[in-house]
């Protein structure tokens, strides 16, 4: 199937983020090439597609962490990739975003890092009143009781957790998520898809998550959009990823190794070459 | 060869731009902060690691400077038999351009090294993408009350380097070579004006300024991993030592031009 007639079938008009013709370069390399696509409010859209095939880089245009080469981004039909970092300050508080490895402020507790978003954009007036709300954040991630932990005593789901309650600290209407699941094992993982759940069930937020992890993919996405090289070459609900004709869809929905990376394999060298010990080596 | 130099050339002009408007950004940016109070217990933070822990280690480099001086100049000037004219030699040394440059240098290594891995750290663990997705400037937040606490710092921190060369300088002419302290005093009196004393002082505030905004963008543009984080530390004490050395040139030739035009007669005699 052809990508570009893929992604341009792919562009809903009134999407509460909208992404026309973006590319993005680093030097001459092509990490995005000319994508465009529209995300639905109040839905769980999920970007998989291999590792380094562009999903962070395109999540971080949404909030415009990153700057586009060319194209434009835009937040309920107004372009925001173009604004200055002042001017985004407001946008950004829209949003609430979970990085690959929490992005926890180090030097801060657990409470304070969920209190950071609030006391950088409010004038605190009740400091009991903000307690409170950082106990319930921490509740809904499960971890009421943590907030006088440091982030380094913490274990990477914990971390993420906190992240997330981070994330959710200012009641944003859009949740964008970096990997969620990646380094966790498969109960802690499950416990991340059920948080995504509960907080677009409870909070109505709208949802967009990176990963390459296709089980939680499955259980919390309404639409799957699937990227390779740059472009967008599948997209549709879970059934159409799953069914999809392309091979480079099939081949990374069930992880099958490719005969490309086998070639590179072969390439490479053997294993018994690869068997050097120091006793290989003159003393 | 010509290609390549080309490329770096071209490398170097955007590198030199995107410090430029990193450093606009960060002046325009602190100067806004001096007036919002939210960022008072940031700069007060700061203050307390920049400046008063950096206070022994500037008071050792500044009584080092004061008896070395003391025990090179003596020899020239006893020989002329001009030996209380040590103090005169010492103190305008001491606080017009040793103790103002060796205190700035001491501090880029202490300051500009721990601002450039804390801010790197935070670059490649992503916390800075972290505070901009929460809708805070890292430059308001992050850079602004370490510029202001550099800026309002450095100029005192030279003054105790300055009062401690004085003091060294002057227990070494007295307890090593005898010199008689009142002709000391009163020869250093008239030697060192007030205007000698500012000159010092006042480079604090660009010295200052220089290592926080060089050590705040090299931390900002590090590269990954433990070793793009320890070169730009290493980048970082070098951009601020070339700096401080030049700044000091620039502001000693226009410090002379001043002189000139505010006291003419007296820059003539001098």
């Amino acid at each position: 199937m052809d990508g570009n007639g893929e992604q341009h079938g792919s562009t809903h008009n009134g999407g509460i983020i909208e992404v026309r013709r973006l590319t993005k370069r680093f030097g001459a390399k092509l990490v995005l090439d000319n994508v465009s696509l529209s995300v639905e409010k109040g839905k769980t859209t999920v970007i998989i597609g291999p590792s380094g095939c562009g999903k962070t880089v395109l999540i971080k245009h949404f909030i415009v962490l990153v700057r586009p080469s060319e194209g434009q981004v835009c937040f309920e039909g107004r372009r925001v990739d173009n604004l200055g970092e002042w001017e985004l300050s407001e946008v950004r508080t829209r949003f609430g975003y979970l990085f690959q490895e929490g992005a926890l402020f180090d030097s801060m507790t657990v409470a304070e890092n969920i209190v950071f978003p609030i006391r950088q954009n409010y004038k605190v007036k009740n400091w009991d009143e903000v307690e409170d709300i950082v106990k319930a954040k921490l509740a809904m991630v499960g971890l009421d009781g943590f907030q006088n932990h440091y982030p380094a005593r913490l274990s990477g789901g914990q971390r993420k957790r906190v992240a997330l309650a981070r994330a959710i600290a200012l009641n944003p209407e859009v949740i964008l998520y970096d990997e969620p699941t990646t380094g966790l094992d498969p109960i802690r993982s499950d416990i991340i898809n059920e948080l995504i759940l509960k907080l677009e069930r409870e909070l109505g937020v709208t949802t967009v998550v990176v990963t390459h992890d296709m089980k939680s993919a499955y259980k919390v996405a309404d639409r799957i959009i699937m990227l390779h090289n740059g472009k967008i070459i599948a997209d549709g609900d879970a059934d159409h990823i799953r069914n999809h004709p392309h091979p480079v869809v099939q081949q990374f929905i069930n992880g099958h190794v490719g005969e490309d990376d086998l070639a590179i394999l072969r390439m490479t060298g053997s294993a018994g070459s690869a068997q050097f010990l120091p006793r290989d080596f003159e003393q | 060869m010509i290609a390549a130099l080309g490329v770096k050339t071209i490398q170097d002009i955007i590198n030199a731009g995107h410090f430029g408007r990193f450093a606009w950004r960060s002046v325009v940016t602190s100067a806004r902060s001096c007036t919002a109070s939210r960022t008072y217990p940031l700069v007060w933070s700061q203050m307390n690691l920049i400046g008063v822990r950096s206070v022994p280690v500037i008071m050792i480099t500044g009584a080092f400077v004061g008896m070395t001086l003391a025990v090179q100049a003596y020899d020239q000037l006893a020989g002329m038999g001009l030996e209380e004219h040590l103090g005169t030699l010492i103190n305008i040394s001491v606080v017009k351009e040793l103790g103002p440059v060796l205190a700035a240098v001491m501090l880029a290594g202490r300051i500009g090294g721990a601002l450039t891995a804390e801010l790197g750290t935070m670059n490649v663990t992503e916390q800075i993408d972290a505070v901009r997705s929460m809708g805070t400037d890292p430059i308001r937040y992050l850079v602004a009350p370490r510029f202001l606490a550099c800026l309002l710092l450095t100029p005192v921190l030279i003054i105790y380097a300055d009062l401690l060369g004085v003091i060294g300088g002057a227990l070494v002419s007295f307890l090593q070579f005898g010199i008689n302290s009142r002709a000391y005093w009163d020869l250093s009196a008239y030697g060192v004006d007030f205007w000698d004393v500012s000159v010092g002082v006042v480079k604090g505030f660009f010295f200052g300024g220089a290592i926080a905004i060089i050590s705040c963008y090299k931390g900002f543009t590090c590269e990954e991993g433990a070793q793009g984080v320890g070169q730009a530390c290493t980048e970082a004490f070098v951009g601020s030592f070339i700096s401080i050395l030049a700044l000091d040139f620039a502001l000693a030739v226009i410090s002379k031009h001043l002189y000139a035009i505010f006291w003419p007669l007296k820059s003539l005699v001098g």
